[in-house]
């Protein structure tokens, strides 16, 4: 690609604000999905994607913004699993699976309550960051510095729950705390950057950039340092893709993520 | 100085106890040891005495002050008897406890005045200097223990729990484990409660002794309350017979 293509490509604002968005979520979503692998909590951000597709019917139904009725939805559904998982006895991954399944049955059930087909609905399960708006980079702008500046000064607590729940309690952390909002977070993170690629995939997004850094790490620092670098690659590498082959935009980034994977995976030598 | 009271501790699970009355007093740099049968509820009083599980009835006192109103931050370290965690983990050991280092709320990665100096004195203390940038999935039984010991003193606690610490460690590295402990008793002060199963450990590191199971049975310093008797209260006959040939060959 020649500079004259690059400036052809970005002279575009649609263009603009996709690869905006692109840098903003490759940083954004490796770094909490670095907790997410870590805590083997892939199948919760999966649960909160869903959760946010029945914020988003209801949104629909009730005429209230998408945005705003996914994301209160999703830290609902976040709260609720937090709070199952710890007043019962239930494992994690079965609360998770009753409240995956009840919010993809509510909002199936709150679809079929109105009239005709929604394609605004459906376009949230496979996202399209061509039409990201100038509200949706705000929201995405703001949920990314408050996000990674919580993480980040919180890191200490949140690394050592991650490590051992017990020691961190021994150590005066108050971990209840500490994991609601590691829950509400992950829960705003997936619903705003859903836009992206979709409900089905947003999950990828986080997971396997954090992933192929894992491959590679020495040390936790180089871990965050790597999964953001290889969230921005992937990013911007699928969009340029998708935008030359005219390829689904959301899927060619998740698919170019997974071959950065592999790529890790043969360079550490994981693979049996 | 008493440094820990328990007094008629009890934990309950599914309207069974785990652990009934127990009540004994630590003194503050003593080293004791809690003894008994798989099952007798060590790691349950342990367990309660931290916080880490809600006790039915009875109180728990840290220097006079009730836990309930005390803030037990800093002032206990723990080792725990299986170290569950992720062996994938990218966690260094200098990080391990650089995360633990306060203050614990701030930015972790900035470069902190005298916080390096501090983490090196510490692993120097529990001989895990040359552990520093080493991978904690990839270190030995042995070389963990010393990592965790290092990352439980790190805020120099007044009490420090080892649950069954040196298991699955070589009787060479049992034996480095045991004078680690004792040498931190010495120097800082420490007090130590550890369980164990190896009754020849507590008669040489041990102040005191706790045996139990689930009961309080004895408490007391071990050369008066290791009796056959007790052994076997404690433990069954096999034991008792085990302790009586210990005492043959001494």
């Amino acid at each position: 690609m020649n500079m004259n293509t690059i400036s052809e490509f970005l002279s575009y604002p649609f263009i603009q604000r996709a690869v905006i968005a692109t840098l903003m979520v490759g940083i954004l979503c490796p770094f909490v999905g670095n907790f997410v692998i870590l805590r083997k909590m892939s199948f919760f951000s999966d649960a909160i994607s869903h959760a946010a597709f029945a914020g988003i019917a209801v949104g629909a139904f009730l005429g209230i913004d998408f945005s705003l009725s996914s994301i209160i939805f999703s830290i609902l559904i976040a709260v609720l699993i937090a709070f199952l998982s710890e007043r019962t006895k239930l494992s994690h991954d079965t609360v998770i699976g009753i409240t995956f399944s009840g919010a993809i049955a509510g909002g199936m059930l709150v679809i079929g309550m109105m009239k005709g087909y929604r394609a605004d609905i459906f376009s949230f399960l496979f996202g399209d960051i061509l039409a990201i708006t100038n509200i949706d980079l705000l929201l995405l702008f703001a949920v990314s510095i408050t996000s990674i500046t919580t993480l980040l000064f919180f890191l200490k607590p949140f690394l050592q729950i991650t490590f051992n729940r017990d020691l961190a309690k021994v150590e005066g952390i108050n971990v209840r705390f500490f994991e609601y909002l590691l829950f509400i977070l992950i829960a705003i993170i997936v619903t705003v950057s859903l836009k992206i690629v979709g409900i089905i995939l947003v999950t990828s997004l986080l997971i396997v950039p954090a992933a192929a850094a894992k491959n590679l790490a020495s040390s936790m620092k180089h871990l965050f340092g790597l999964s953001c670098f290889f969230g921005l690659i992937s990013g911007i590498t699928g969009l340029i893709v998708s935008v030359y082959l005219n390829t689904s935009s959301g899927p060619t980034i998740v698919l170019t993520s997974i071959g950065v994977f592999f790529l890790t995976m043969l360079k550490s030598k994981k693979i049996l | 100085m008493i440094a820990l009271n328990v007094e008629n501790l009890c934990v309950k699970a599914d309207n069974r106890h785990l652990i009934e009355n127990i009540t004994f007093t630590v003194d503050e740099g003593s080293i004791v040891a809690i003894i008994g049968p798989n099952g007798a509820g060590k790691t349950t009083l342990i367990k309660a005495i931290l916080g880490l599980i809600p006790y039915e009835c009875g109180a728990v006192t840290l220097f006079g002050q009730s836990l309930k109103y005390a803030d037990s931050h800093n002032k206990f370290g723990y080792v725990p008897q299986k170290l569950e965690f992720d062996r994938t983990f990218p966690l260094t050991v200098a990080e391990l406890l650089k995360f633990t280092v306060p203050p614990i709320y701030a930015f972790p990665f900035f470069r902190r005045k005298g916080e390096e100096k501090h983490i090196s004195e510490l692993l120097e203390v529990v001989g895990a200097q040359k552990l520093s940038n080493r991978h904690i999935g990839s270190l030995s039984g042995g070389e963990l223990q010393r990592v965790m010991i290092a990352k439980a003193i790190v805020n120099d606690p007044k009490i420090l729990f080892l649950d069954e610490p040196a298991s699955g460690v070589d009787i060479e590295g049992q034996e480095r484990f045991y004078d680690l402990v004792r040498r931190l008793k010495r120097e800082k002060g420490l007090t130590v409660i550890l369980i164990s199963h190896d009754l020849n450990i507590v008669y040489r590191f041990a102040d005191n002794v706790i045996c139990m199971n689930r009961k309080l049975v004895c408490s007391g310093r071990p050369e008066e309350m290791l009796t056959d008797e007790v052994i076997r209260s404690v433990y069954g006959e096999m034991m008792g017979a085990y302790i009586h040939s210990c005492h043959e060959h001494d």
